[in-house]
């Protein structure tokens, strides 16, 4: 018997809108599990929407959203992992240490009345080391650079053991060091680790090359296919509304 | 007025005193364990928020000739939930929501006050608290209210924990934000109400607020944030206690005021222990 694949996330016919501006306009999409998917599409065009759509944060005016096949429930967003925006994140003066930070990924895991166990502490060590920032733990958040809060983030999302993540431009005020280690360890976890990824960016160039899905929005969906089909010369005009030039740094690939 | 130590050492023994500064220490646990997550979850308003909608609630009890703790304890949990569901509402934002209620409880407690003259309100004592004057039943009740508010805060310490980091976050994990959010403004409104009679209307949002912001200038950690609130709270009340006695001041006030002190000395250590640093470095 052939394994169909069922697709992780799944948005059919999907509206959001705020009073009476429509800032996402019936969006359908099928993202499947192991694909990594850059979100392209400029300021305002409703990434972070349909972020929080997927993560059940907002609910759509109309149109069904499923991940993993069902209604979003708590029950199913255990298995997400989510890194919001920068400016969107917590008070850089939270008093907590990376370690404390990191830690409260397994809080959802953990369920309520239940104390963090040894297992818990021993995966937020794992990860720490996976993402090179265990010599950073007992430091607090307010004291790490840009490069090393989003790692942080990340490793709070992956030590819930998530199968999706999403990240709501993630390098967004990232030194470029740091930006190519950021996305290799995005293409390990996707291809060694298997999490199916959303990353919504504008480092179109970058992104597109990691990815191998690409979605482009602007309030409705311009194109949403593999990465080899993906033309940036026929699709980003139409979407921005003017010509795009998308540079290439080849050693951020 | 100059005392002498015989009679500070005197004043030590007497039941009354000794009484005060159990409550102190009792009120002063209390309110330090919720400090730091109402400075973290930034709602350092609601104490004064909750003593206000307290003190319209008190003088409802006292016009309608009800026990006036009873009828502000009514409306202290009230307020606590409506200035909660304000807040997530996305309406309106968490300082305007508070805003209203306290504005609303000052009000109405004023009106209400006014009709009931004559019924010997003792306005003082409302607003300032009569820390002297407390009895073994409200020891015991304030005690009461120690012991669950530590137990809830014990058992859903990492919730909160997570709730003031990132409450979208929270929300994007699958956590029921919202729980959270009514138990920390329930909580805070049971400290309001069991501190009112010792501290006072004026002076019980202080103590909500002070232990917790002191904490976060020296710790490293959540769990030293956490930890070490409660020792700078029982610092300011023993300290604020031992001088209001020595210089025949307010007690409530003074326990204030000396909170404040130890906040201004910790944030002028800070800036030398960085100024020192800096020297160090170059």
């Amino acid at each position: 018997m052939l394994d169909v694949a069922k697709p992780v996330v799944e948005l059919k016919d999907v509206s959001v809108q705020y009073r009476e501006v429509c800032v996402l306009d019936s969006i359908t999409l099928e993202i499947y599990e192991r694909d990594l998917v850059a979100l392209i599409g400029p300021n305002g065009a409703g990434k972070s929407t349909l972020l929080g759509v997927i993560l059940g944060l907002i609910k759509p005016s109309c149109g069904s959203v499923k991940l993993f096949g069902e209604e979003i429930s708590p029950n199913n967003l255990r298995y997400v992992g989510y890194v919001p925006q920068k400016t969107q994140t917590q008070d850089s003066n939270f008093p907590s240490t990376v370690f404390e930070t990191v830690l409260m990924g397994r809080v959802p895991r953990a369920g309520i009345l239940h104390g963090l166990s040894e297992d818990d502490k021993r995966k937020v060590e794992e990860v720490l080391k996976m993402l090179g920032i265990y010599e950073l733990r007992d430091r607090r958040i307010g004291q790490l650079s840009g490069g090393q809060s989003q790692r942080v983030l990340v490793a709070k999302a992956l030590v819930s053991d998530p199968k999706l993540l999403l990240l709501d431009e993630p390098t967004s005020g990232i030194d470029a060091q740091s930006k190519t280690e950021f996305y290799e360890i995005l293409g390990k976890l996707n291809s060694e680790v298997g999490i199916t990824i959303i990353l919504s960016s504008h480092d179109i160039g970058v992104v597109t090359k990691i990815a191998n899905k690409v979605i482009c929005i602007n309030r409705s969906l311009f194109f949403c296919g593999r990465n080899s089909e993906f033309s940036p010369d026929l699709v980003l005009p139409g979407m921005y509304g003017y010509p795009v030039e998308v540079m290439h740094h080849d050693d951020h690939a | 007025m100059t005392i002498t130590l015989d009679f500070f050492l005197s004043m030590l023994q007497q039941a009354f005193i000794q009484r005060a500064f159990l409550i102190g220490i009792i009120i002063a646990i209390l309110s330090s364990v919720l400090s730091t997550f109402i400075v973290l979850k930034k709602y350092s308003l609601i104490g004064d928020g909750l003593a206000h909608t307290a003190f319209g609630g008190l003088a409802l009890g006292y016009y309608l000739g009800l026990e006036p703790l009873w009828v502000a304890a009514i409306t202290v949990i009230l307020g606590s939930m409506g200035i909660t569901k304000a807040t997530r509402s996305a309406k309106i934002s968490s300082d305007a929501a508070i805003a209203l209620f306290l504005q609303l409880g000052l009000a109405s407690g004023i009106v209400l006050l006014s009709l009931a003259r004559g019924f010997g309100v003792n306005l003082e004592s409302l607003l300032f608290g009569s820390i002297l004057l407390v009895n073994t039943e409200e020891i015991i009740t304030a005690t009461v209210i120690l012991l669950v508010t530590l137990a809830i805060v014990f058992l859903f310490y990492k919730e909160l924990a997570y709730v003031s980091f990132d409450e979208i976050q929270a929300r994007a994990a699958g956590m029921r934000t919202w729980f959270f959010d009514y138990l920390i403004s329930g909580l805070a409104a049971v400290a309001v109400i069991a501190s009112i009679p010792i501290v006072g209307v004026l002076l019980i949002s202080a103590l909500l607020v002070l232990p917790g912001i002191t904490s976060l200038q020296v710790s490293r950690s959540l769990r030293e944030t956490v930890l070490l609130s409660p020792l700078f709270a029982l610092l300011s009340v023993v300290i604020g206690l031992l001088l209001s006695i020595a210089l025949d001041t307010a007690s409530g006030a003074t326990i204030v005021v000396t909170g404040l002190l130890i906040l201004l000395f910790v944030l002028a250590l800070k800036k030398l222990a960085s100024k020192t640093r800096k020297t160090i470095r170059y």
